[in-house]
């Protein structure tokens, strides 16, 4: 700590600090609301729970009255500061699209809130710090912007709770890092110190008188004495490993049994950050999303993107074209443990839990994630998996560029090209992504699948309502584009090798541009097959194109449909029966597009035939929403989708290839 | 910025033919569309009343329906045929609340001997047609969306309307009430103060209403997806509360709903 200089500032001058704070702050601290401490706003000392106690126990949360401490009768509830930094409904921005197709977008600035936090705990501390870590890596400013001129006053936990276990997780009990004052209570008077420039400068105001000799062994000796009275402990040792390693557990089924996957836990989480975004249309000017700090106004057939809460215990938090990836309880509860005491460090170099004890706490049926992860601990089976994560994303813009449709080419009954004129789509690789939007109708990931005079041209497959409406847009319309995005395919390594390229129906959009930078340069790709399947001869894209790859002697073409009109001459069936010696020559390289079913027999055939893990690269497809990061929505165990792929290499994710939930 | 609905499943300057009809209920969720003052003049904009018995005594012109909501329960045979005729007729069914989506409070009568329960309640019971069983609209006819709730939440219908005419997925979550209860940033009542509450099982919609005044959730829009009703149940038996009384708490405006009837019925 910078300043390790021990202070008293007594009882009775704690409205002294709160009247200081509130010169420039909004004060905002634990207040008795509903039965539960919660933060609300404090103008006097009198506002405090003063002999409230909370007793605390799985799923059970109840006030009494004891004792006369201010803040040492109690520890955490259900609220945190993460609601004012990570509002639980907010708006991204607002947007129009007007009779003549042009759409417009206003961002929506996240205004600082200038609040003094009064009576924060380490954990707490530790959760801004474990949620700057996920949203910068993002590059997504909002949650930041909106703390950075608060003031953390903090307290130390000389008295834990019940459910408390930070001393496990190593985020406390005593607070420093990231407080601007720390008070630690003691019968008569408070310890403070200031470790920040901004505490200084409150406490140089503050009736304050230098602590006596020994009051910083008095500190240390009670932080001891706290870490040894939490209600609960964990072994956080190896987790990630040991939970990845252990998905066929038994007591993923038990605790399935009693969770009600209800979202308690990831709502009252002061880290967990998932969220889902709306695109509503205001019927009439009454405005749609309300932020903290004012309402946005929403006019008459405006639209606006509001970003909320969600939780991977929510069906639509895994959803995909038609169906879930966890159906049941049981992968939503692994999903949630696997990610929050695993792969987040993978993720963010941090682990997601704070030790904090809330998700036990408000659990409806008391489950304890400390004894959950004992028995799961208690288990064979370890998998390390390998980080992938790059640079942090920067100033990463959640509100898109408007770009301009110069082009529209139907391929098929339902497959469209769009050929769109945006400079930020400018210098994106082969088999990387963009986001495109339409003004309350919604956003859609789609591929990339190539450049011509200056155009870049995404070919989409109307669905969904996104897609869709996308497919309906003609020349001259507007949309809005955000990106490129993601991890493409790696031509470097695909270089002075056998390329077999794999596609499956609309699996062939992503690949187009890496087929053509190979067809284009003979020298560094020598053989290239393209093996592809089809719904039918008509659903066959890019045949044009195609045939003009076929003057090239190093491009070799292999097609098959699924099923054909008896005039169809060529072949007929599952692409896998396509794969032999010669569309596999020794020494090939891979890359796979299509369904998951298709890839997993792709890979089994390549393997077949000599190609190993190590040289088959494919593309993922999981629920993505943001394409930053910051959703939480695209995770295949350690990795996001939209981050650390969409391609990847095959043995990086082997272990998690159709493994049910993931 | 423009005003506009472009894009919109209408097609340019088609209005949506709108539809309302009510089977066996109490009225209450169509009221609602006539509780969007704000909204009702734009919607007037958009939207065509062909048939609406509480809003207007022009004649029905029995043509299509774009957009149909049906409030109520078929509770005797001729709601069976008034309903096929409607679904004949409509492009988009959505059922609107407890009743035409799990057959409502009247669906209590059902697995009882209905002539005794006839002959207990009604004087004349002769003059009283009914079928032995409540039963929510998607056991007749296929139905296009839902709409929660004893009654509808207002925000849910309009969000419903606006989401069709923009031709875009309405963003109405199959999520639990404790969802919303959180994010508007409410103490759980059943942790914080031990009352039985159904949000955890229940779909989300109403903005967690009674866990805002205090009260727990009596579940009226029904079971949310996968409700997982027997871990509940357990609990609230765990926390003390007697098997009948745990049985009658699954077993209202939605109880007939089978995630509900099976926890009402075990």
């Amino acid at each position: 700590m910078s300043d390790p200089v021990l202070r008293r500032l007594p009882k009775a001058a704690l409205g002294a600090l709160i009247a200081r704070l509130g010169q420039t702050h909004t004060v905002r601290g634990p207040r008795v609301r509903d039965g539960a401490i919660v933060f609300g706003e404090v103008e006097a000392a009198e506002d405090l729970p003063r002999g409230w106690t909370d007793a605390q126990g799985p799923g059970r949360y109840r006030l009494e009255r004891e004792g006369e401490a201010v803040f040492e009768g109690y520890v955490v509830g259900p609220d945190s500061p993460k609601r004012a930094h990570f509002p639980a409904r907010e708006v991204l921005y607002t947007a129009e699209r007007r009779a003549d197709g042009k759409v417009g977008f206003a961002p929506v600035e996240a205004t600082p809130g200038r609040t003094a936090w009064l009576g924060v705990r380490a954990c707490d501390l530790a959760a801004e710090r474990v949620r700057g870590a996920v949203f910068e890596a993002g590059g997504e400013p909002r949650p930041a912007a909106r703390g950075r001129e608060d003031l953390r006053v903090a307290v130390s936990c000389t008295k834990p709770g019940e459910l408390c276990f930070c001393a496990s997780t190593g985020t406390g009990p005593r607070a420093g890092e990231g407080a601007d004052l720390v008070l630690t209570e003691r019968e008569d008077d408070f310890l403070i110190e200031a470790p920040s420039e901004a505490g200084k400068a409150v406490l140089a105001d503050l009736p304050v008188e230098p602590a006596e000799e020994g009051a910083e062994a008095w500190l240390d000796a009670a932080m001891e004495a706290a870490e040894g009275a939490m209600g609960r402990a964990v072994e956080m040792d190896g987790l990630p490993e040991k939970l990845l390693g252990r998905l066929d557990h038994p007591r993923w089924d038990e605790v399935a049994e009693r969770c009600l996957a209800c979202g308690n836990c990831t709502s009252v989480c002061p880290t967990c950050f998932c969220s889902t975004t709306e695109s509503p249309v205001a019927i009439s000017a009454t405005g749609i999303g309300t932020v903290e700090g004012g309402a946005v106004e929403v006019g008459a057939g405006e639209a606006a993107q509001v970003r909320l809460w969600d939780s991977c215990f929510t069906e639509e938090h895994a959803y995909m074209h038609g169906g879930t990836l966890r159906p049941t309880v049981k992968a939503r509860y692994r999903q949630w443990l696997t990610h929050k005491v695993g792969s987040w460090v993978a993720q963010f170099g941090t682990s997601g839990c704070v030790g904090c004890g809330r998700c036990i706490a408000w659990c409806p049926v008391g489950i304890d994630l400390t004894e959950e992860i004992a028995a799961l601990r208690e288990g064979e089976g370890e998998l390390a998996l390998p980080v992938l994560r790059e640079a942090p994303l920067e100033d990463e813009d959640l509100v898109p560029s408007v770009a301009e449709v110069v082009g529209v080419r139907r391929e098929s009954a339902d497959v469209v090209t769009l050929r769109v004129k945006s400079e930020r789509l400018a210098g994106f690789g082969p088999g990387q992504f963009t986001q495109l939007s339409l003004p309350g109708v919604g956003e859609a990931p789609i591929s990339i699948s190539g450049e011509e005079a200056g155009a870049i041209e995404h070919t989409i497959r109307g669905v969904g309502a996104v897609t869709k409406a996308l497919c309906a847009l003609e020349e001259g319309d507007e949309l809005g584009v955000r990106g490129p995005y993601g991890r493409g395919w790696p031509m470097e390594a695909l270089e002075g090798a056998p390329v077999v390229v794999v596609a499956g129906g609309i699996g062939l959009a992503p690949l187009r541009d890496a087929l053509r930078k190979m067809v284009g340069s003979p020298a560094s790709y020598p053989e290239v097959h393209l093996v592809y399947g089809a719904r039918t001869p008509d659903d066959v894209l890019y045949a044009q194109e195609m045939l003009g790859w076929l003057g090239g002697p190093h491009f070799r073409l292999h097609v098959t449909v699924d099923r054909a009109a008896p005039s169809w001459r060529g072949h007929i069936g599952v692409v896998t029966r396509l794969l032999d010696e010669e569309s596999v020559p020794e020494g090939a390289r891979a890359i796979l597009c299509g369904p998951e079913i298709m890839m997993r027999f792709t890979v089994e055939a390549l393997g077949k035939l000599g190609v190993p893990d190590e040289r088959i690269w494919v593309t993922m497809e999981r629920h993505m929403e943001c394409a930053t990061g910051t959703c939480g929505r695209c995770q295949l165990g350690p990795y996001f989708v939209c981050r650390d792929g969409p391609v990847f290499r095959f043995d990086q994710v082997r272990a998690l290839f159709g493994q049910e939930g993931f | 910025m423009g005003a506009g609905s472009e894009g919109s499943a209408s097609g340019a300057g088609a209005k949506v033919r709108l539809g309302v009809f009510k089977l066996a209920s109490c009225d209450g969720c169509q009221l609602q569309l006539l509780s969007c003052e704000d909204e009702l003049l734009a919607l007037t904009e958009h939207v065509e009343i062909v048939s609406f018995a509480e809003a207007t005594s022009r004649p029905d012109d029995g043509g299509p329906l774009d957009l149909t909501l049906v409030e109520g329960s078929v509770s005797t045979e001729a709601q069976r045929e008034h309903l096929q005729e409607v679904r004949a007729r409509s492009r988009f069914l959505v059922t609107i609340g407890a009743c035409a989506t799990a057959g409502g409070i009247q669906a209590l009568r059902n697995g009882r001997d209905v002539g005794e329960l006839l002959r207990v309640v009604y004087a004349q019971p002769a003059y009283v047609d009914t079928l032995a069983e409540s039963t929510p609209v998607a056991d007749h006819v296929p139905v296009d969306f839902s709409l929660r709730g004893c009654p509808i939440d207002k925000g849910q219908l309009l969000e419903l309307i606006g989401a069709l005419l923009a031709g875009r997925k309405p963003a109405i979550r199959d999520e639990s009430v404790c969802m919303e209860c959180k994010r508007s940033g409410q103490v759980c009542v059943m942790v914080a103060k031990g009352e039985a509450c159904l949000g955890p099982v229940t779909h989300a919609g109403c903005g967690a209403l009674c866990p805002t005044f205090g009260r727990g959730c009596y579940g009226c829009f029904g079971p949310k997806e996968g409700a997982q009703v027997a871990a509940l149940g357990a609990r609230f038996e765990a926390e003390g509360m007697d098997a009948e009384t745990r049985r009658r708490r699954f077993k209202l405006f939605t109880g007939w709903a089978p995630a509900f009837r099976e926890e009402s019925e075990r």
